[in-house]
């Protein structure tokens, strides 16, 4: 099992585009896969569950991975968010 | 609480909310309340289970095809992602074991078991601070439409057109759904300009005013509105006065627009039948609409900055295409002149770096040239979208300083045309590569980079603030950027002088162009192609068309003689 911390750096945080991409790269693993904020626990492949984490910039995540393709899952995931969903540039959300 | 119609007398009211979208609408109030569906459902016995889990299932089934074909129809981005959203969420592997939980388990009906089901993670959301929980009401949307499917309800109601919709909050998919039915104008309770309904209502040009306290319970059905989205506020019964005083402001902006009309309709010539050309700069889809209104021919400068940073295209070669494919469909049979990402200086990339001067630092081609995957994959998708509509497309490299880096991409092009061709794709072998001048080394230098070159565009604000060493974004000295000083003439004059020399065209594309005596001096020097927002397009033509070439020669060598920006601009002012 793999834990990690990260934190959300994009502007206008994990908002509906971000959640839904996020969603769909942790879908394409076999792992499992949580995210733990400030004392919640999601399943990372749900939308939802994900949504409701309502992650701002700044909010601070702890991935749990585990599965057979943990070490490539947490990879892109973790590229993923710490690359701010591509969305560099102040959202105009 | 009471209602204005109640009212013997309608009393006028004015309301005020933010602008979400402008425009002026005058219209009759429609009233939209979303009410949560009612739950029928009923703790079931065990043997209805499997017909509960059916209907649950089914309800999946149709509001995934309503979204699916609603998401079809859709050209703007940010509805179709939002669509996207809830596509995804109606496949929610969590939200699914949930509710089928509650019906094995619990014995509830399918709505009962929806509702309860979302209504967790609501209150999960509740508990957060922060704007993106407001965001909830995305989610909220799915649950009722889930609920309504599953009862049998329409509830799809339909508006009047010209309309004004008042609503206590809408969700992305009720606006996309209700500006189907031509309404004039939304209002809404709740949301900041900020929210997806008013970013949506203005991509889709509805004027709409958000964050009107009460307007849902205060504006009765029927009642007529002027919804002044400039202003953010709304007359609701407005007196005759008020009435009048709207309609001669409706009017005034109706008479500037056909006025502005017929000059776009005008053939652009001088008053002594010489030809220019006018065309748009472009950022965003949404505004292609403009290039048509204001008759541009084509586009002068398609920034592509919005993309890399805005989007989810980044790293996506496919939609990169989709994007100028749109464009060059859109602006038919005109050309489009494509710039290069331009990362830097005043747009914010950051990749980590700090610079202590970015406008002097590492910027368009010096930032592309040490990324190459991002530059050739950019590259591709423009020389793919070219083959479909060839010798409609130009290439623009930004922030050229050296004759090396302009080799590169010339080589680089070639390259990749290779490339594609061996892949079997249509290829514009034809196509233009051309350089923005925004450096004075590259000025002073015109005729050198103009052979190696199809074309060249002055790029006249970065020039002038590098000719003149003024941040203009630096408040302190501002005033000391200006952008018709002599020097700028000077230099202009020396780049279109080397674009004759060498049979380069030369065209304008800063905000220089949209200044419309500046036009006419621009056009005295020999350019006879600026692009500009298309907005302040009718204004540069009216400029142009009414005076002859000669003037414009005459205006340009008074101009050359000028040592002071005030007596260009006297000059300019009694033009």
């Amino acid at each position: 099992m793999i834990k990690e911390k990260v934190t959300i750096v994009n502007n206008a945080g994990l908002h509906a585009r971000p959640a839904a991409a996020l969603v769909k790269l942790a879908s394409k693993f076999e792992s499992d896969f949580f995210i733990h904020m400030y004392g919640y626990k999601v399943n990372g492949k749900s939308i939802l569950g994900v949504m409701t984490l309502a992650a701002e910039q700044g909010a601070e995540l702890e991935l749990e991975i585990d599965g057979p393709d943990e070490k490539e899952a947490a990879e892109s995931i973790i590229e993923l968010i710490e690359d701010g969903f591509g969305e560099v540039y102040e959202e105009d959300e | 609480m009471k209602k204005m119609s109640d009212n013997l007398q309608a009393e006028e009211v004015l309301l005020k909310g933010a602008a979400a979208a402008p425009g002026i609408a005058v219209g009759k109030a429609s009233l939209y309340r979303q009410r949560r569906p009612r739950i029928y459902g009923q703790n079931i016995t065990d043997d209805q289970v499997g017909h509960q889990l059916e209907r649950f299932e089914k309800a999946l089934d149709v509001a995934r095809e309503e979204l699916d074909s609603l998401r079809a129809d859709q050209d703007h981005e940010d509805a179709s992602d939002l669509l996207q959203t809830q596509i995804q969420m109606l496949g929610d592997p969590d939200l699914h074991s949930r509710i089928e939980n509650e019906i094995k388990n619990n014995n509830k009906a399918a709505d009962a078991a929806i509702d309860k089901v979302f209504e967790d993670y609501l209150n999960v959301m509740k508990r957060q601070e922060g704007v993106l929980k407001e965001r909830s009401v995305d989610i909220s949307d799915v649950r009722d439409r889930l609920i309504q499917i599953v009862n049998n309800e329409d509830g799809k109601p339909r508006f009047e057109p010209g309309t004004i919709l008042v609503a206590h909050n809408l969700s992305p998919r009720e606006v996309i759904e209700f500006s189907e039915n031509n309404i004039a104008g939304i209002i809404m309770d709740k949301g900041g300009t900020t929210s997806h309904a008013a970013i949506l209502a203005r991509a889709m040009q509805i004027p709409a005013i958000v964050g009107v306290k009460d307007a849902s319970e205060t504006i009765g059905a029927d009642e007529l509105l002027i919804l002044d989205g400039v202003e953010g506020s709304i007359v609701v019964n407005p007196s005759t006065t008020t009435r009048k005083k709207y309609d001669e402001r409706i009017s005034r902006v109706a008479e500037e627009h056909s006025r502005e009309q017929a000059l776009c309709e005008k053939k652009s010539e001088t008053a002594d039948g010489h030809p220019f050309v006018l065309r748009a700069n472009v950022e965003f889809q949404e505004e292609l609409n403009f290039v048509d209104i204001y008759q541009a021919e084509g586009i002068g400068l398609l920034r592509t900055e919005s993309m890399y940073l805005h989007q989810s295209s980044f790293r996506d070669e496919e939609k990169q295409c989709d994007f100028y494919r749109t464009v060059l469909k859109a602006t038919h049979p005109h050309p489009v002149t494509v710039r290069l990402f331009d990362a830097g200086g005043d747009k914010f990339f950051d990749l980590g770096q700090e610079e202590q001067n970015p406008f002097l630092g590492w910027r368009g081609i010096r930032m592309l040239l040490d990324q190459r995957p991002l530059l050739e994959q950019q590259l591709k998708a423009i020389l793919k979208s070219a083959g479909t509509y060839p010798g409609r497309t130009r290439i623009l490299v930004p922030m050229v300083t050296t004759l090396d880096e302009v080799e590169i991409i010339n080589k680089t092009v070639k390259k990749l045309q290779n490339q594609l061709k061996e892949n079997n794709c249509k290829v514009d072998e034809d196509i233009e590569v051309g350089l923005m001048v925004e450096v004075p080394n590259v000025a002073v230098q015109a005729e050198d980079f103009a052979r190696k070159t199809d074309f060249l565009s002055i790029g006249t604000n970065d020039l002038t603030q590098y000719l003149l060493a003024v941040d203009r974004g630096n408040e302190r000295i501002s005033n000391l950027y200006d952008q018709r000083h002599p020097a700028v003439w000077r230099l202009i004059q020396m780049v279109a002088e080397a674009g004759k020399r060498t049979g380069t065209p030369v065209s304008v594309c800063g905000e220089l162009s949209s200044d419309p005596v500046a036009a006419c001096c621009l056009l005295g020097m020999g350019i006879n192609e600026l692009s500009m927002t298309p907005a302040l397009l009718p204004k540069v033509k009216q400029a142009l068309c009414s005076h002859t070439l000669k003037e414009m020669d005459q205006l340009v060598s008074e101009v050359l003689k000028c040592t002071t920006t005030a007596e260009v601009d006297s000059l300019f002012s009694n033009f």
